[in-house]
């Protein structure tokens, strides 16, 4: 996996935790976290979902600035796939996967340059229908 | 899959609106696998909501019938949030793909809050 970035994800101030709850939805909660001197990532357990253990969970760190003149800045999320553990009352956060953008580091004009194969390959899918 | 993203609230409707570009479309495709959705609302500096926290549930469509036009109707709305976003369409050939964009419409079917984005206790529902 792409490594994860212990000092960028400690300048975040909250996490969202996301699973797909039991009627299908998707059910996201916002909670504390905290990242232990062992890279132990550590989340504040919400009251909704009550079973967190063993779940795979995808969460969300996230950061933006509002500007004094409309619209917003310094736009950055890491995004991390892993599994919750409960622990003590808290729970404990394996991470497996992450992706990630930065504004400071890939500009948005090269944030969208690397994702054109994304483009791609909706046009291609699009174009497939069209056809059919 | 969960994102940042910049959505519209449709008052004469009661939906949600997001409009993605092709070269972020990820969750358009998983729209058209599975609509239901979630909208959270939950950091000050971005939803508008105070303190509070909001998570919609609902279920989506996403139209890419006309990726060049279909989404300028909600223009008015996005230039709301982000001023700057008109000296983009002014380099509308530069950001090409970046303007070949999907409407995403979401229908709310639950909507679930907490008071203080207190989430430490359950939230109140409504909808369900």
């Amino acid at each position: 996996m792409k490594s994860l970035d212990y000092q960028r994800l400690g300048n975040f101030r909250y996490a969202v935790i996301t699973l797909v709850g039991d009627d299908g939805f998707p059910f996201s909660v916002a909670t504390d976290f905290k990242i232990l001197p062992d890279k132990k990532i550590v989340l504040q357990k919400p009251a909704l979902p009550s079973k967190l253990d063993g779940k795979r969970v995808n969460v969300l760190f996230n950061h933006i600035r509002g500007l004094p003149g409309g619209g917003y800045g310094d736009r950055r999320y890491m995004l991390v796939w892993g599994t919750t553990h409960e622990d003590h009352g808290t729970l404990r956060f394996e991470p497996e996967t992450v992706s990630e953008w930065d504004e400071k580091i890939l500009p948005f004009d090269q944030y969208c340059a690397k994702s054109a194969p994304q483009g791609a390959k909706y046009l291609g899918k699009l174009q497939a229908s069209v056809e059919a | 899959m969960t994102l940042p993203l910049l959505p519209f609230y449709l008052p004469d409707s009661g939906k949600f609106v997001v409009t993605s570009s092709i070269l972020f479309s990820k969750k358009a495709e998983n729209v058209k696998q599975n609509p239901k959705v979630s909208l959270l609302f939950s950091n000050p500096e971005g939803s508008k909501a105070g303190k509070h926290a909001v998570l919609v549930q609902g279920v989506a469509d996403a139209d890419d019938s006309d990726l060049d036009h279909g989404w300028e109707k909600y223009l008015s709305y996005w230039r709301k949030k982000e001023p700057y976003i008109d000296a983009y369409l002014t380099e509308r050939e530069k950001f090409g793909w970046f303007w070949k964009r999907i409407v995403v419409q979401v229908e709310p079917k639950k909507i679930l809050a907490w008071k203080n984005g207190d989430t430490s206790r359950p939230p109140e529902v409504f909808g369900a």
